[in-house]
């Protein structure tokens, strides 16, 4: 089975600095605007002029695939690992204690001038080109055609991993209790069909980190967030070619 | 094997230290450390020159550190003259409310909040540069640790306000409290590891 990989003290600053030359060029030659966005998930996404959004080169123009887009926004700064929203996804969801639908990843730099530590809330990036429902020899994982949740029916799952495997961000366990994979849903079942705004990570975090809402809306606060100018928003491992939903910024 | 040598090792002491007690010879006691403070039992009965019964009259008990379970044992009860209060009045010998650091030796060490969110560290040696303990500890903290988290206006609403620790942390004076979280906050896994760390000590003196 692999081993938890997420290393974040040995990941690589995925921000707009370490876009390559090469890509901003090609950016530019289509007459966008460089912004950093990662829009719809792929490596850099672009605003033009008239503010329409590109959510990659041109494959869904000013429009995301589903409705609800579900989509979650990462005020990574203001994590401060208290950890409820853990608390809260897995009570919610009924996680064992040795699982994990969401978990927080920590680097400490000892040489960093100020703050020394930083926190990282990681969850299923919920993508637009998941490698895990590509890899599922038996279709148990799948991305709900509706709202794009990568959902799993674990009536069919074999407990083969293979889905492990093909997931860049580590989002998936073993439940035993299930004897099926288990992951993160945006509580599809727990809370949103019932009516809740929010997931229970969402809800729970007193600091405002995690921010959800859907995409195809242009007034919700996801929208506006990865589509300004001002401030860097990136995603996790862009050179998976996963197109995530879930976004980073700071601030 | 380990442990009955130990044990050997323990009650001769123990009898060794009994056998020289007998004697009540020198000052006594030697140092006494709670916590924070200490009472150098060389600096009062040599320096000052007091006998045993100055203050082992009912005052102190002989036996050492017995007085820290006493809940009565704390600054109020010395600035109104009991305890180390009959004499440090300001007359007899420096006033209680006067010189903290002659005592209070080492500063309260690090501090880690549990509540409202786990968990939030503050170091005594980061801050103590430039700070006397009134700095803070008049009104703002409690001497005792942690006291602040029982209370419920221990937010960080209440920090912006120039409340707790905004009132330095205030962009001004030091770094304003809605930023740089994670250089006080130490999240779950701080203190997790804290606990763990503290286990291991624990362990490591049995």
């Amino acid at each position: 089975m692999k081993k938890q990989n997420l290393n974040l003290a040995e990941m690589k600053n995925e921000g707009i600095e370490n876009i390559s030359l090469e890509e901003r060029r090609s950016f530019l030659k289509m007459g966008l605007t460089l912004t950093g966005v990662f829009a719809g998930g792929t490596m850099l996404s672009a605003v033009s002029s008239v503010d329409k959004v590109y959510a990659s080169a041109g494959e869904y123009v000013e429009k995301y695939p589903y409705n609800p887009h579900y989509s979650m926004v990462i005020h990574v700064d203001r994590c401060v690992d208290c950890e409820r929203c853990l608390a809260a996804c897995k009570k919610t969801n009924d996680v064992p204690e040795y699982g994990y639908r969401t978990n927080i990843l920590e680097r400490e730099v000892p040489n960093a001038v100020g703050q020394k530590r930083e926190f990282l809330p990681v969850l299923c990036n919920h993508c637009n080109v998941p490698q895990c429902t590509r890899v599922c020899p038996t279709k148990a994982t799948y991305k709900d055609p509706q709202n794009g949740i990568v959902m799993m029916n674990i009536a069919k799952c074999i407990g083969c991993l293979t889905c492990q495997l093909g997931c860049p961000y580590n989002a998936r366990y073993f439940s035993e209790e299930k004897h099926a994979v288990d992951k993160c849903n945006f509580c599809i079942d727990t809370r949103l069909s019932k009516g809740e705004k929010l997931t229970a990570c969402s809800a729970a975090c007193p600091a405002q980190v995690r921010i959800f809402g859907d995409l195809a809306v242009p007034d919700s606060r996801v929208y506006r967030s990865i589509h300004q100018l001002e401030k860097a928003v990136w995603v996790m491992r862009p050179e998976a070619g996963t197109k995530p939903n879930v976004f980073y910024t700071k601030g | 094997m380990k442990s009955a040598t130990r044990f050997i090792v323990l009650t001769l002491l123990a009898v060794t230290t009994a056998g020289l007690q007998l004697g009540h010879a020198g000052d006594g006691g030697g140092d006494i450390a709670y916590k924070s403070t200490v009472f150098s039992h060389a600096s009062h009965v040599d320096g000052a020159g007091f006998d045993c019964e100055s203050c082992h009259d009912g005052m102190f008990e002989m036996e050492a550190g017995a007085i820290s379970a006493n809940p009565d044992f704390n600054m109020n009860a010395i600035y109104e003259g009991q305890f180390c209060g009959a004499c440090h009045d300001g007359s007899t010998a420096f006033a209680a409310d006067d010189d903290c650091t002659t005592c209070h030796t080492k500063a309260g060490g690090d501090i880690l909040y549990s509540e409202p969110v786990k968990s939030v560290l503050f170091s005594h040696e980061s801050h103590a540069a430039g700070f006397g303990c009134e700095s803070c500890h008049t009104g703002m903290f409690a001497m005792e640790a942690l006291a602040a988290q029982k209370n419920a206006d221990f937010t960080m609403d209440s920090l912006y306000q120039g409340k707790y620790c905004g009132a330095c942390h205030d962009g001004d004076t030091a770094f304003a409290s809605d930023t740089r979280c994670a250089s006080c906050h130490l999240g779950v896994k701080g203190y997790n590891r804290s606990a763990d760390a503290t286990d291991t000590e624990r362990g490591a003196s049995h």
